[in-house]
């Protein structure tokens, strides 16, 4: 504290950003994002129950838990956990069956996901027939004595890694989060799309540990992530670029993110791969994802789909405007502008892929990263609009949602300075 | 793709799109706008001012944000907010250029072979954002060239709020040069669009009627001269920021006065000492800008650079002299004030900042031989003495003459220049159709029909059984 203080007297504004930072809390776990996720969509639920939803509706938090759990323990992912939590997210969909919406997004995720857990099955079992065990490590120390054609193993290997590609949601596999933020209930998708990204990325971290053992397992595992990467981060970003729908906008950001797990996870530190060891930030990236989700669905409800000609802000922009700013560093957060947790993350990333020296990646990486910049700016332009003197619509927008934003919005800050106290220490 | 129906699982209150009930001429800029968009504006000129290439990207979204605020409280804001969107692309390019920077601190900007391996794409990527970022405030790409053909987006600062943009483009260029100086197809890149927007923005100036907005476009072909000259390093730091100040703060500030109520050209002598101000800057700036452009270079390339260069500063030194004609004063008494006070002191500090610039320059060590000093100093001094020949010998047939020839320069000149600006154009939406063009299949292919989705899932099988067989 001493020295933070210090730091504020000379090098005034970073120094007092840093001494804000230092009087916080450090906020690396995601256990409390998954908490404040929880208590967002248990907001935006009773704004459904208020709306005249019965107490089943109500009760429909409960099914949340499971997955708010999956947030929580993020870096202790069970290979059982994915096909549970798909299962739960596509049972819940399917209950408001009178909603075509839900009914669509859940017949989507259906195919999606069953497809690809069925094929990552299959290489798991393949990878067991030819190995003769189904323990990881020693999966690798029988492939490494090299007993047979490279075919059957590799083929094995690339399908089970298949399922956490899907899951992660990139590209070509970025319409699921999308279509779940536009077509689900606001309560459900952040947590939804958000348990299932983390349990995707806790699928590849099982299925790529202890690799280091096996050299050409490794080249293989981390040349088809890094391709997955690339695509989903290219394909991603040109994708922002011409979405006019916000729901839209914030599923391909969710995208980007997965994407850039994805990125992480094929660019290992030249020393870590050296010791073995693998520095992956799962646990901060689940909870920032988390959040930034639950934040950034509840302000796109509110936001307008673009227009070819600007026209005023929306309801919320109008009248609430500090809720309003509050959702919107919650997209900012998901795209990465500077200042934000989520810029931290994607910097780190960063520098793992130069460390790794991939560059192809990390030129995919810069224009995944302008893309959601140039969006996130976007959505603040349409968001406040044109100036017009007409008095603000009467109604306001319901406390709930804003309530769910501050709440979002001040974790989210809080997770930024604590970020920054932590670098500067 | 899902439906389009929206659900509505919040109230009506959140219910949005455009509300825009007023017709846009009750608009008004409210003061709260104006006073926000003026201090983000400071603010970001102060912060492009600083060597921190960090301080640079917040600083130039802080313009950007500033026109922002401006258009959107603008009476015409439909038209506004698009025209000024642009300014995000300069302030995104040097966002990139910071990423690269905290990605990689180690970066070397020193001169000479790499010593980067396989990352030293990364190193031209950031000259490359640092200089997009410049060209583009200075009107030296194709995207928004004529911008300062159009109003600005504050209605009390419309004429003179685009002259800002040269004036940060030029600071980018200048301040962050040492992460681009040293790459040098880069800096020869540079260096031929800078003379190109110079020329441009000369025949525009030159084509101009109105003498406001010349004034425009001489800070833009001075902003791209002295641009040249921060790309040729001929002259140090210091001395090519005050040539600079000079030709296109004397030309700011000249604007400045003439939208208050033309106080430079009130009367003969103040008249007479902002033209001989303006035209010694310039000359002071196309000194070594031209010595630059031709040395070490003989036969034809000498007269094509030569050529090259003298056409801008020849332009520049016609519109600047010629086109500043006394207006005659109609109040009996001149109130004197700050602004009086101002509009005469300033000339001074223009005529002196270019010797000044030249003094320090020779204490650096610029010392060019005589003969192409000579030379250099011919388009300035060629431009002036005619635009004061055709001022002053009116009455002799011959200059009649003369002047009945170049009536229609000024029509070819603006004809040139849009002949230009439409191929740039036409070049720039083919370049964009083809895009759409590539794109457009790759939008066809998903439909958004639920079994594509597991298409999708078992064509990305079969790419991970192929892809490892390719390894």
């Amino acid at each position: 504290m001493g020295t933070s203080i210090i730091l504020a007297v000379h090098d005034p504004l970073p120094g007092l950003v840093r001494a804000l930072g230092a009087t916080l809390p450090a906020l690396h776990g995601p256990v409390i994002p998954a908490l404040v996720c929880l208590a967002a969509a248990a907001l935006l639920l009773l704004l459904e129950g208020r709306e005249g939803a019965g107490a089943m509706e109500i009760a429909s938090l409960l099914v949340l838990l499971p997955l708010a759990g999956v947030v929580a323990t993020a870096p202790h992912v069970e290979a059982a956990w994915p096909a549970l939590a798909v299962a739960l997210v596509v049972a819940v969909l399917a209950r408001h069956r009178e909603d075509l919406l839900h009914s669509e997004c859940g017949i989507k995720l259906l195919w999606v996901m069953g497809g690809a857990l069925a094929l990552s099955w299959g290489g798991l079992e393949l990878l067991a027939i030819s190995t003769g065990t189904r323990v990881l490590a020693e999966q690798w120390a029988v492939l490494r004595l090299d007993l047979e054609s490279s075919i059957g193993w590799s083929t094995a290997l690339s399908l089970s890694l298949l399922v956490g590609v899907v899951m992660l949601g990139g590209a070509p596999f970025h319409f699921w989060p999308a279509d779940l933020f536009q077509g689900a209930r606001p309560w459900l998708a952040p947590l939804a799309v958000a348990g299932i990204q983390v349990c995707g990325a806790g699928w590849l971290l099982s299925r790529v540990d202890g690799i280091e053992q096996f050299p050409a397992g490794q080249r293989i595992v981390y040349s088809l992530l890094g391709t997955a990467a690339w695509v989903a981060l290219v394909a991603g970003g040109v994708t922002l670029m011409v979405q006019r729908r916000p729901e839209r906008r914030v599923g391909t950001l969710a995208s980007l993110n997965g994407a850039l797990m994805l990125a992480s996870l094929a660019a290992p530190h030249r020393d870590a791969i050296g010791a073995g060891t693998r520095d992956i930030p799962l646990a901060l990236w689940a909870g920032h994802l988390a959040l930034a989700l639950a934040g950034a669905a509840t302000l796109s409800r509110f936001a307008a789909v673009s227009a070819g000609a600007p026209s005023a802000g929306p309801v919320l922009f109008r009248r609430h405007p500090w809720s309003g700013i509050l959702g919107l560093y919650a997209v900012f957060s998901l795209a990465a502008v500077p200042g934000t947790p989520g810029a931290r993350l994607w910097l780190g990333v960063a520098r793992d892929l130069v460390s790794a020296g991939r560059v192809g990646l990390l030129l995919a990486l810069a224009v995944a990263w302008l893309a959601s910049f140039g969006a996130a700016i976007r959505q603040l332009h349409e968001a406040f609009g044109v100036v017009t003197p007409a008095a603000p619509p009467g109604r306001p927008v319901a406390w709930q949602p804003r309530a769910a934003m501050w709440l979002t919005g001040a974790v989210l800050v809080w997770m930024a300075l604590s970020g920054i106290a932590g670098a500067s220490r | 793709m899902i439906d389009s129906r929206a659900h509505s699982a919040l109230s009506p209150s959140v219910a949005v799109g455009p509300v825009t009930g007023a017709p846009a001429s009750a608009r008004t800029a409210r003061p709260g706008a104006r006073v926000a968009g003026a201090v983000l504006c400071t603010a970001g000129l102060a912060l492009l001012c600083l060597r921190s290439l960090l301080g640079a990207a917040l600083g130039l979204e802080a313009v950007a944000m500033a026109f922002w605020v401006w258009a959107r409280a603008a009476e015409d804001a439909e038209a506004q907010a698009p025209r000024w969107a642009w300014l995000r692309r300069p302030a995104a390019a040097l966002w990139l250029a910071v990423a690269i920077h905290a990605v990689w601190p180690w970066l070397s900007h020193g001169p000479g072979p790499f010593r980067d391996g396989m990352l030293a794409p990364l190193r031209w990527l950031e000259a490359a954002a640092v200089v997009w970022a410049g060209l583009e405030l200075l009107a030296g790409l194709p995207l928004a060239r004529p911008y300062s053909d159009l109003p600005g987006p504050l209605l009390v600062m419309r004429p003179w709020l685009p002259v800002m943009l040269p004036a940060a483009g030029f600071i980018v260029l200048w301040r962050q040069s040492p992460h681009w100086l040293g790459l040098s197809p880069l800096r020869h890149t540079a260096t031929v669009l800078l003379l190109v927007t110079a020329v441009l923005g000369a025949l525009r100036a030159f084509a101009r009627r109105q003498w406001t907005a010349s004034l425009r476009w001489l800070t833009i072909s001075d902003s791209a001269l002295a641009g040249v000259l921060v790309a040729a390093r001929v002259v140090p730091e210091r001395s090519s920021l005050l040539l600079w100040l000079g030709a296109c703060g004397g030309h700011a500030l000249l604007l400045m006065g003439e939208l208050r109520g033309a106080s430079p050209r009130r009367g003969p002598f103040i008249t007479r000492l902002w033209r001989a101000a303006s035209w010694t800057t310039l000359a002071a700036l196309s000194w070594p800008m031209m010595i630059a452009l031709t040395s070490g270079k003989r036969g034809v390339a000498w007269a094509a650079f030569f050529a090259i260069g003298a056409l801008p500063v020849c332009l520049n030194a016609w519109v600047t002299v010629g086109r500043m004609v006394a207006a005659p004063e109609r109040r009996k008494m001149v109130r004197a004030g700050a602004a009086l006070k101002l509009t005469r002191l300033a000339p001074l500090a223009v005529l002196a900042a270019g010797p000044v610039a030249l003094l320090i320059a020779w204490w650096g060590g610029f010392e060019p031989p005589w003969r192409d000093s000579a030379a250099a100093l011919v388009p300035a001094g060629l431009g002036g003495m005619a635009a004061l020949a055709v001022r002053q010998t009116r009455a002799r047939p011959v200059w009649q003459a003369l002047r009945g020839l170049g009536r229609g320069m000024p029509a070819f000149a603006g004809a040139a220049f849009q002949a230009v600006i439409g191929i740039e154009r036409r070049l720039v939406a083919l370049g964009d159709g083809l895009v759409r063009a590539v794109a457009s299949p790759l939008h066809d292919l998903h439909s958004g029909d639920a079994q594509e989705y597991l298409l999708f899932v078992v064509g990305l099988g079969v790419l991970a059984l192929v892809l490892p067989l390719l390894q």
